[in-house]
């Protein structure tokens, strides 16, 4: 009984991490319908960034927050003008290629440049330290991460929701011909949706350098955790990308637990699998 | 017996692809006795593998029009059925494929039965998850060699019923001859009921269903016939290279890279696949092998990957679609073009 509620409450910790990594994708499938593999990559980068400010300048590893966002903006909205643009243009298989095409070449890219070597932030205001709730012990740094990405999902639900430009976005995602006869730049709305996708992936890489490695091939896993959530909370919908996250979570950690660590991962693509049959639009799509 | 007429028949081609199949042909059953180097010889076989595999992921992907990123699981099972019913009972080749092909299209039935309820992004996802349950359910079960993978038996002597050769020339022709009926077989396809059901689909689901065509019914179909391509290539993939692990035929890898080579070539176009694999396999492999003994990690997969991303964004009809708009513009029908 002790055990399970450990095991929840830190699933449901990691959960809220999962779904901030699937909000930057859902933002981003849902203002042009396009699915970005190179979502786990911009994570990847986040990670590195800070990482890299954090033991070159010896700097706590939250203060890298901002400068890992600031980071994936620009890297968001530079593939946005570089490549994704002229990728709408053409057919579902070219787009769902050609940003797997660029998933690739970062990859590679930080292959060539940092090496295949797994590395950790060893000092921190989080790290290595845990706090003993009565059986449950729960480290900081997990504690740290679900706060502040709890905290960044609101930030982007309330500026999607209740600011002009979050309209605008959304009246982009609806009808870009009927928002643009509106007067929005929708070419400058989908490079933000780019943006914003990149810079809480950014958020997210640098909550995780915390207390996971960093490595370049570190994207693959998030990113195809990161489609099942938004896949199975309806594509577009931030909410369902939260609720799907904390299930996520959940699944990953107590199936762990229970069935066995070997296959968490495949439990969360059979849980994925068993409701989509039944509901092929995913729990909140439409 | 029309059926076969129409496969091989190549009439309605243009006189420039019929040279280049037979170039392509000639090339082929020359290559084994004009190059002697073992390693250019293997990475020939590979080649014609993955275009088996292409061949077959270019009917319900590219006619179809349907992503679907899961030919590895296929391919992984039936390599697997061959692999392990030689270990196990000792069965020959020529029992086992059927067998492996037969389980290849059975789960791609299943699965297609329940996945083609989805549309677009969905199914692209849904796919890609089923293939990772596979994956991980193939690395963790011990029974079938976990992540070790599988080893088949060496034979003393060369081996027809168990498809052991001594020499690499027999495994090219095998696979050659596998390709050349793949050919054929997409020839019949592409002028059949069900070919055009399927572009249909491609270009338009609804307008489709007016007209009659029951759209479930003729993607399950295709991609089944996905499938049976993907077993033949996945049981051949086993006896050539005697060991197989999940890694090699069933990793999500394989099954991008296969729809990358195909529409790199050009979706939806009978020759888009071989075009495709031309490239990619050779680029692939010398590049790798070169920059890797060099010390330089990964520059191979950039230059690939930044192929991928600028063929995607300019000409996503693939090097299919360059060729197919010279043309037009050479023969002066240029308003016909773009089809």
């Amino acid at each position: 009984m002790e055990m399970l509620l450990s095991t929840v409450i830190s699933g449901l910790l990691m959960g809220m991490l999962f779904a901030l990594v699937a909000l930057g994708l859902a933002i981003i499938f849902g203002v042009m319908n396009i699915v970005n593999f190179a979502h786990g990559e911009f994570l990847m980068i986040g990670m590195y960034a800070a990482f890299l400010t954090a033991t070159g300048l010896y700097l706590e590893p939250l203060l890298t927050l901002p400068i890992s966002a600031a980071v994936c903006f620009i890297f968001g909205i530079c593939a946005y003008y570089a490549l994704v643009r002229y990728l709408l243009k053409g057919p579902m298989l070219a787009q769902l290629l050609g940003t797997f095409g660029l998933m690739i070449f970062l990859r590679y890219l930080a292959m060539c440049i940092f090496g295949p070597d797994y590395k950790t932030i060893e000092h921190g205001l989080l790290i290595g330290k845990s706090i003993n709730w009565g059986p449950v012990v729960l480290s900081y740094s997990k504690l740290g991460t679900a706060v502040i990405s709890v905290m960044a999902f609101g930030i982007i639900y309330w500026l999607i929701n209740c600011t002009r430009l979050g309209m605008a976005l959304k009246a982009t995602a609806l009808d870009v011909e009927a928002a643009s006869y509106m007067g929005i730049d929708t070419e400058k709305m989908r490079g933000l949706a780019w943006g914003l996708g990149g810079a809480t992936v950014g958020i997210a890489g640098a909550l995780l350098t915390n207390f996971y490695y960093v490595f370049p091939t570190v994207g693959l896993l998030f990113v195809m955790i990161a489609f099942a959530t938004v896949a199975l909370g309806g594509f577009g919908s931030i909410k369902g990308a939260f609720i799907a996250g904390l299930i996520m979570g959940l699944i990953i950690d107590v199936g762990g637990t229970y069935v066995g660590p070997q296959h968490k991962f495949a439990l969360i693509y059979l849980t994925y699998f068993l409701v989509i049959i039944f509901r092929p639009q995913g729990l909140f799509g439409w | 017996m029309s059926a076969l007429k129409d496969a091989l028949s190549f009439g309605d081609l243009p006189i420039s692809e019929r040279i280049g199949f037979l170039i392509f042909i000639i090339s082929c059953l020359a290559f084994p006795w004009v190059t002697k180097g073992s390693f250019a010889q293997s990475v020939m076989i590979q080649f014609l593998i993955f275009c088996l595999y292409g061949l077959g992921w270019n009917l319900i992907g590219g006619y179809g029009g349907q992503v679907a990123l899961g030919q590895a699981k296929n391919v992984g099972m039936s390599a697997y059925t061959v692999a392990l019913m030689m270990v196990w009972w000792d069965v020959p080749f020529w029992v086992s494929t059927p067998l492996g092909v037969i389980v290849a299209t059975i789960e791609s039935f299943i699965l297609g039965y329940f996945l083609f309820r989805l549309k677009g992004h969905y199914f692209a996802i849904a796919t890609i998850c089923v293939s990772l349950v596979w994956q991980q359910l193939f690395i963790n079960w011990d029974l079938i060699g976990g992540a070790r993978g599988v080893e088949l038996p060496l034979r003393e002597t060369p081996n027809f019923l168990y498809m052991q050769f001594d020499s690499p020339i027999y495994y090219h022709y095998f696979a050659f001859l596998l390709v050349l009926g793949a050919i054929l077989f997409m020839n019949w396809f592409r002028k059949s009921r069900l070919g055009y059901q399927l572009r249909a689909i491609s270009a338009g689901e609804d307008i489709a269903e007016s007209l009659g065509i029951n759209i479930h019914w003729v993607k399950v179909k295709a991609y089944c016939i996905t499938g049976v391509f993907a077993g033949m290539g996945g049981a051949f993939y086993a006896v050539y290279y005697n060991y197989i692990d999940p890694f090699s035929v069933m990793h999500l890898e394989l099954s991008i890279m296969i729809a990358l080579m195909t529409m790199i070539g050009g979706a939806g176009s009978m020759w888009g696949p071989i075009i495709g694999a031309m490239i990619l396999i050779p680029l692939d492999r010398y590049l790798g092998t070169w920059l890797g003994g060099s010390g330089v990690v990964g520059v191979d997969f950039m230059i690939y990957a930044s192929m991928v991303m600028i063929i995607a964004a300019y000409e996503p009809r693939g090097i299919w679609g360059i060729i197919e708009k010279a043309r037009i513009r050479g023969s002066g029908y240029g308003f016909l073009g773009s089809g």
